[in-house]
């Protein structure tokens, strides 16, 4: 099972840039692209604070496929 | 490839250990059976430190004139860092076997000081140069 998100679809709906996103979570934008792209794991504090940001729930942003 | 400017960073520190590899480790290759004495060091002990702090303001004045935003240091440059110090942490324990070996190797005359000094800069330079390109790596795959 791999942790997959729905960071990326969330964020262009809300008209975010990922520097945009980035800045609101207090991270890199390269950090915001690598999370979009599955190749790093969020920690608990910052998946929370992206679905904070993004309005969403987090079980609704990240999922196992 | 565009590169970020923590990237960039990291660049500088790989071309400054080439250029080290290239520029000061030849001499001391040349005179590994030397034994010099601690006045014949300082000039090449001044030059590496001149070549250095030139070097490096240079770099970053250029770095930071051509990326003008701060550079974020967040949970997964803290991962990449750690991941890069384990491994620099493990050559470092390899590199210290090594040099202790080329200490008491049987086969050969003690080593002069120019000869330790050969050794141990030569082993800084590689493990400075593959922490710094795993740490590159990191960046840009992770």
């Amino acid at each position: 099972m791999a942790l997959k998100n729905n960071v990326k679809a969330l964020r262009t709906e809300l008209n975010y840039t990922q520097e945009d996103l980035g800045k609101r979570v207090g991270v890199s934008r390269q950090t915001i692209i690598s999370i979009e792209r599955y190749r790093y794991k969020p920690s608990l504090e910052l998946a929370m604070k992206i679905a904070h940001e993004l309005g969403a729930k987090m079980e609704a942003l990240f999922y196992f496929e | 490839m565009s590169l970020s400017k923590k990237e960039w960073s990291i660049a500088i520190e790989i071309v400054y250990s080439i250029a080290i590899a290239l520029v000061f480790l030849p001499f001391f290759v040349h005179n590994q059976a030397t034994s010099f004495e601690r006045a014949d060091l300082i000039g090449t002990l001044t030059e590496i430190t001149v070549f250095s702090v030139l070097y490096f303001s240079i770099a970053y004045a250029v770095l930071e004139l051509s990326h003008r935003s701060k550079i974020t240091d967040d949970e997964r440059c803290d991962m990449i860092h750690s991941k890069a110090y384990k491994l620099g942490y493990i050559l470092y324990e390899i590199a210290l076997l090594v040099f202790i070996g080329s200490l008491i190797r049987p086969a050969q005359a003690a080593l002069q000081n120019g000869g330790v000094i050969c050794v141990v800069l030569s082993l800084l330079i590689a493990i400075s140069t593959i922490k710094s390109v795993y740490q590159l790596y990191l960046h840009r795959t992770l």
